[in-house]
Parts: C-alpha cells; sequence; structure tokens
C-alpha cells in the first residue's frame, strides 16, 4: 500500500499542507522568482507534459461523497482525440449510470440518456455525472492558451518545492474558472495543487494531485503524463469531494468515427 | 304534465326503501363529483395564485439575449426602453414589473437546493406584497442589496433563520463561475409547489451574480384586471413591439421560457429577441398537472355514473315489471305511448334531480367548510399534486350548475331505454299480465 498525501483524511492533509507551507516560510525556497516568460513556458510545459499528439482512451474511477448521503461510486471511459479536440465519456456503472455519456460536438457539450433516449445540452461548466469533476478535468490541459498567469511566489508543499501561480482567465476564453492558484513542482512540472474561484473571487474547488503517472506515446515519440489519483474538494459546500483515479491508459489508434452520437447510443444501448 | 309530475313522486314515496338507496347513490355521487371539482378548483386557484405572484405577469414582455449562436441568456437588454412602450401600449395594465430571472444553487452551511433566482424591485412589486405572506423578517429588506426571501419549506430545508447567510452559485450567461453571498432577510408561507422553486433577492443581486448592465431585465411581467384580456393584450404588444423595430420569436404557445432554451440554442442568430408569452404558457406544466387531475376524476365520476345508470335502468325494469298491469290500464283507458313514457321518464328525473341537489349541496357545504378549515397536508408528495400545503377548494356556481345538470341528464337518459319499453305494451298483454 502506498502512502500519498491524498490518502489521507482531507482535515490531516490540509493540516499537514499548512504545517509544511509555514515551515516552507521560515525556510524559503531558493528558486527565483518567474518572470512572465518564464511563467508562460512553465504553463505550457505543463500542457505539453500532458498533451498526446495522437488518441487517448483511459478508465476513471471516481468516487463521490456528498454530505448526507451514501458514496456513490462511478466508472467510466474516457475517449479523446486531442489533434480534433474530441472527446467522449462513457458511464459504466454505477447501474443507474450505465450507459449514460457525454460527448462534446464543437463547442457543445451534450449528454447523452439512455434511460430517455435523449441528447442534451449541457454546459461547460456541469459536473460530470452530478461529480465535483469538470469535462475539464478529464480534458487536455491549455492553461498557456487560456490564462494569463502572475508569480505569487516559491513555495513549499509538502517535501515538494513549487511555484506558486495565479492565473486569469484571457478575454474570450470559455472556462469554467476564471481565477485559478496553481501550485507547480518545480522539479517535475506537475501540477500538484489547484484552487478555482469564482468571478466574485470566492473559493469553489480545491484540486490536489498527488500521483502523477507518465506512458510512452508512439505519436507523441515522447511520454505523456497523467495525473492517477486527482482530489476535488467542494469549498462552498463543505463535505463534499470526488476522487478520481485514471487507470489503464491505451494510446492506440481509436475508431476514426467514434465520436459521434451514433456510436455513443450503440454503446449506451 | 302535473299529473304525471304526482304520479311519479306518488310511486317514489311508496316504494321509500328503493327510491332511497337509488337517490343515495346518486347523491353520493355527485357529491364525490362536487369534491373532485372543488379540488381542482382549488388546485387551480392556488396555481393561478401563485404562478401569477411568482413567476409570471399575465402577459410577459421577455426573450433572449444570445451572446454566441450557441449560447443564450433569458435575458431583456435595454429594457427602461421597452418598459416606457408598454407602459403606453397596455394604459389598462394593473401592474407592469421588471423581473430579473435566474437559475442557481442556493448554498446554506447545512445544504443546498436549486432555485430560480427572481430579482425584484420590492418598491414596485404591489402584488407580489398583497400574494407573499411573511412569517419571518420583513419584505422591505428586499430592498437592500444582497438579500434574500426564501419560503418556509427551503427554509427547513436548508436550516435557515432571518439573518442568516447563504451563498448563490451559478454560471454567468458566459459561462464563467459566479457566486454572491447574501443575507436572509424574510421567510414567507409556502405558496404551494412554485414556492419550492423560486427565492427572490433584488434585481441588482442578480444583475451582480450574472454581471449584467444596469439597463438588463429577465422580463417585463404586466398583471391585467382580467387575465381574460390576456390573449388580446399579447397580439397588442406583438404588433406594437414589432413595429418598434425589436425581433419578435414565434409564438409557441404552451411552452415556458426555461422549456425554449434547446430551441434558441440550436437557432443561428445572435443578439436580442423579444418573446410576448402569456401566463398559460408560462405556467403550462402546472396546468397540465390539474388538467390530467381533471381527466382522472372525470374518469372516475364517469365510471359511478355507469354504476349508477345501470342501477337506474334495473329499478325501472323492476317497476315496469310490478306495473304491467297498471301500464296495461291506463294504455287501455286511452293514454297515449308518449305520456306512459314522459310518466317513467319523469319519476326517474324527479328521483335524480332530488338527489343531486341534496349531493350537490352537501358537497359544497363540505367543500366550503374544509376551506375555511384549511387543514394542513403533511405528505410532501400530495403537497406537491395539490399545489399548495393546505387543502384548499374552490368551486364556482357555474361549474356546480354543469355538474348538477351532467348527472341529472346521464341518470335521467338512463331511464330513456326502460321506459320506452313499458311505453310499447300492448294493453291486453298487459292487463293479462299478473304483476
Amino acid at each position: 500500500m502506498s502512502f500519498t498525501l491524498a490518502s489521507l483524511p482531507r482535515a490531516l492533509a490540509l493540516a499537514l499542507t499548512a504545517a509544511l507551507g509555514a515551515l516552507a516560510l521560515l525556510a524559503p525556497s531558493k528558486a527565483a522568482a518567474l518572470d512572465e516568460p518564464a511563467m508562460i513556458e512553465l504553463l505550457k510545459e505543463v500542457d505539453v507534459r500532458q498533451r498526446n499528439s495522437g488518441d487517448w482512451k483511459a478508465l476513471a474511477y471516481m468516487q463521490q461523497k456528498e454530505k448526507g448521503k451514501s458514496d456513490v461510486a462511478y466508472e467510466m471511459v474516457i475517449y479523446r482525440r486531442d489533434a480534433d479536440e474530441k472527446l467522449m465519456f462513457l458511464f459504466m456503472a454505477p447501474k443507474s449510470e450505465a450507459g449514460k455519456g457525454y460527448l462534446r460536438i464543437d463547442d457543445n457539450i451534450w449528454m447523452y440518456d439512455p434511460n430517455v433516449g435523449k441528447w442534451e445540452r449541457r454546459t461547460e461548466r456541469e459536473r460530470i455525472g452530478g461529480t465535483d469533476s469538470r469535462r475539464a478535468d478529464f480534458d487536455q490541459s491549455k492553461l498557456a492558451v487560456e490564462y494569463t498567469p502572475t508569480y505569487l511566489g516559491a513555495d513549499k508543499l509538502g517535501k515538494f518545492d513549487v511555484h506558486k501561480l495565479k492565473l486569469a482567465v484571457k478575454a474570450g476564453r470559455d472556462v469554467a474558472w476564471p481565477i485559478i492558484e496553481l501550485w507547480v513542482d518545480q522539479a517535475t512540472g506537475n501540477v500538484l495543487k489547484r484552487q478555482e474561484f469564482a468571478l466574485s473571487g470566492k473559493l469553489m474547488r480545491t484540486a490536489l494531485y498527488p500521483k502523477w503517472h507518465k506512458v510512452y506515446s508512439e505519436s507523441k515519440q515522447a511520454d505523456v503524463w497523467y495525473p492517477k489519483q486527482m482530489y476535488f474538494y467542494d469549498e462552498v459546500e463543505k463535505g463534499n469531494q470526488t476522487i478520481v483515479s485514471i487507470k489503464d491508459i491505451d494510446l492506440r489508434g481509436l475508431d476514426k468515427n467514434m465520436f459521434t452520437k451514433a456510436w455513443l447510443e450503440s454503446k449506451s444501448r | 304534465m302535473k299529473q304525471l309530475l304526482r304520479i311519479g313522486v306518488r310511486n317514489l314515496l311508496q316504494n321509500r326503501r328503493r327510491s332511497l338507496m337509488l337517490g343515495g347513490a346518486i347523491a353520493l355521487v355527485t357529491l364525490l363529483l362536487v369534491m373532485l371539482l372543488a379540488i381542482s378548483g382549488g388546485m387551480q386557484a392556488t396555481m393561478l395564485r401563485s404562478a401569477n405572484t411568482l413567476t409570471t405577469g399575465h402577459v410577459n414582455v421577455a426573450g433572449f439575449y444570445k451572446v454566441t449562436s450557441t449560447g443564450s441568456g433569458p435575458l431583456v437588454s435595454g429594457y427602461p426602453k421597452l418598459l416606457e412602450l408598454v407602459r403606453e401600449t397596455v394604459p389598462e395594465a394593473k401592474l407592469v414589473v421588471p423581473r430579473a430571472r435566474g437559475w442557481g444553487k442556493i448554498i446554506s452551511e447545512t445544504s443546498s437546493l436549486q432555485a430560480e433566482v427572481g430579482g425584484v424591485d420590492i418598491a414596485g412589486e404591489a402584488t407580489f406584497r398583497e400574494v407573499v405572506r411573511v412569517e419571518e423578517g420583513s419584505l422591505d429588506g428586499l430592498a437592500e442589496p444582497g438579500t434574500l426571501l426564501v419560503f418556509r419549506k427551503q427554509a427547513e430545508r436548508l436550516g435557515l433563520a432571518v439573518g442568516d447567510m447563504v451563498t448563490i452559485s451559478a454560471p454567468t450567461f458566459r459561462g464563467v463561475n459566479n457566486t454572491v453571498d447574501v443575507r436572509v432577510v424574510a421567510i414567507a408561507a409556502d405558496l404551494g409547489l412554485l414556492s419550492q422553486m423560486v427565492v427572490f433577492t433584488p434585481a441588482q443581486t442578480v444583475r451582480k451574480l450574472y454581471q449584467l448592465s444596469d439597463e438588463t431585465t429577465g422580463a417585463l411581467m404586466i398583471t391585467l384586471h382580467d387575465r381574460a384580456d390576456a390573449p388580446a393584450v399579447q397580439e397588442r404588444l406583438r404588433k406594437v413591439i414589432g413595429e418598434a423595430g425589436y425581433t419578435l420569436m414565434d409564438v409557441q404557445a404552451g411552452q415556458p421560457y426555461w422549456m425554449k432554451f434547446d430551441t434558441v440554442n440550436r437557432e443561428d442568430w445572435t443578439g436580442q429577441k423579444i418573446d410576448v408569452t402569456r401566463w398559460d404558457d408560462e405556467a403550462s406544466f402546472l396546468k397540465r398537472m390539474v388538467d390530467t387531475f381533471d381527466v382522472l376524476a372525470a374518469l372516475l365520476v364517469g365510471v359511478l355514473l355507469v354504476i349508477i345508470v345501470v342501477g337506474i335502468m334495473n329499478t325501472l325494469w323492476m317497476t315496469i315489471r310490478e306495473r304491467t298491469s297498471e301500464i296495461g290500464t291506463l294504455r287501455a283507458i286511452g293514454m297515449a305511448r308518449s305520456r306512459v313514457l314522459s310518466m317513467f321518464l319523469i319519476e326517474s328525473f324527479v328521483l335524480s334531480a332530488s338527489a343531486s341537489l341534496f349531493g350537490a349541496a352537501v358537497g359544497l357545504g363540505l367543500a366550503l367548510g374544509l376551506d375555511g378549515w384549511g387543514i394542513p397536508i403533511g405528505n410532501e408528495s400530495l403537497q406537491i399534486f395539490l399545489m399548495s400545503d393546505t387543502l384548499r377548494l374552490a368551486i364556482d356556481l357555474p361549474t356546480l350548475a354543469r355538474a348538477l345538470v351532467t348527472v341529472v341528464a346521464v341518470t335521467t337518459l338512463g331511464a330513456l331505454y326502460p321506459s320506452w319499453r313499458a311505453a310499447r305494451m300492448r294493453p291486453v298483454t298487459a292487463i293479462h299480465t299478473v304483476g
């Protein structure tokens, strides 16, 4: 059994993070502040490390904890074709959700519910399957394209030296979160923590990415990094959280015509 | 005719037990019909009262604004100019108020719920003050930005008291998440199903949440003195607004604004389109519930009426059998067939009319009594079905009269065939028949 920051209860994990943060203040990192080009470079690196030029298929297990309700475990398959910006989710479990799917066509997210046999247009901000996860959490990273960074300082997150950045959305970009604070590992360029804010400045969600794995991509001719585990904490409705585990990454080419409503419907039956 | 009536009454009195049994059944069916109509009337009255206060005017000048061809908001931009035009066009309106519209998550310390967020300018909301009964706090508190009115059930669900802070979270119409923190200033008594689906905050708070300009609202709600004028006012407004250079949406009868998002988002246009709707469009989903109840009630009463008609026919068969020799004698001394037919029909009519009148009177008294009592309904599903947290019954005289006429007509017509058979009896055969 591996020990990670995220395997701790949330309160303990946050306390530990805060304590480590305080320690970091007492012994500040020697990393120099990043200027704007360096920050943009860093964001590009974050994006590029996760991008795969070919197709992507993965299995995601999600555990949704909601205040006053029993936990629900979801299983879904993620299909991605980054070159064409195609994205599709197909739910396999629980039984009540099996067959439901999301499909992005151009700028629209469509949801299919086999129980009613209908497609519904959903927004970018839609919680996937009612969990605390969003479409962007499973899509390719586009931080450098969508946001303008400012440097908040070098920091320490647990044992990791990190760059802390504040990102503000660029004009005209369609994103769920207009403001993001990002903790990027100085050594690897992996995002370790992310806090997302509403326009009003209210903290809405905290995400932790304690485990990063890589897989070699033939099409990219390089490694593709992905967060093996993601922890999403709802900061407005305290007590709600979603834990996502990504498994069985497959970078082989997918069927050419599979990102269609017809394909998803056929799999939903 | 008088003679026939006397014979009918005497015959009914002679067979007192049989008359009472059959009359009782007719009275019971009438009572049931009146009660069902009163429940339906109560539902309809609650629906109209709450819908016309909470979510719709008798006529609404609303519409959609599309920033991109795929994303729309239920908005009217530059509304002051349109408001002036509406007031000029409908001078007879009782009230015209702008109402901001939104949909958000209301989050308290302990729970959350999704609701329509109505943005009001409380100073101008005269009807709102008449209908919304505040149990805690004050409606005047809504004059201050960053405040909220919730209804009793919502307050219980969210664990709220006056003075508590809650967060309203919603994506703006451009798609970015936003929040506003608001303080609860009033908790109002529930107003049926709709009051579980809507909260109210000052219009400027809705604008802040959705990042809208001061000249943008959700709809101009027009309250008329008589809601029957709504179709004519709608037509007049469509003509004038169209002539003023606004682009109008096609009339989609029976569709509230929130059911139009999919259609609007699919259409390839950007900018503003104005939609002039009526209360029965915006509250159509509630009306459908009332209609469904009416159909079920009609089916139930229909089945009971069939049973009653069979009972009447059977009773008349027995009567005719018992009185065969009497019919023969009457026919022999010259009574025409039509008179015999009338005699039995009148007897049946007297029974039906007296029993129905009695049933209707008891039903009406019961409905009025129960309505006055205001029995609280504990079951939430029943509350949703009846659109009220107390049992409300309402019946008007024309409806009552229609119910009476229906029962009397159906039961009297049920006697037609046996009476016709009696009238067709040959006098000789009838006289020789031993009853």
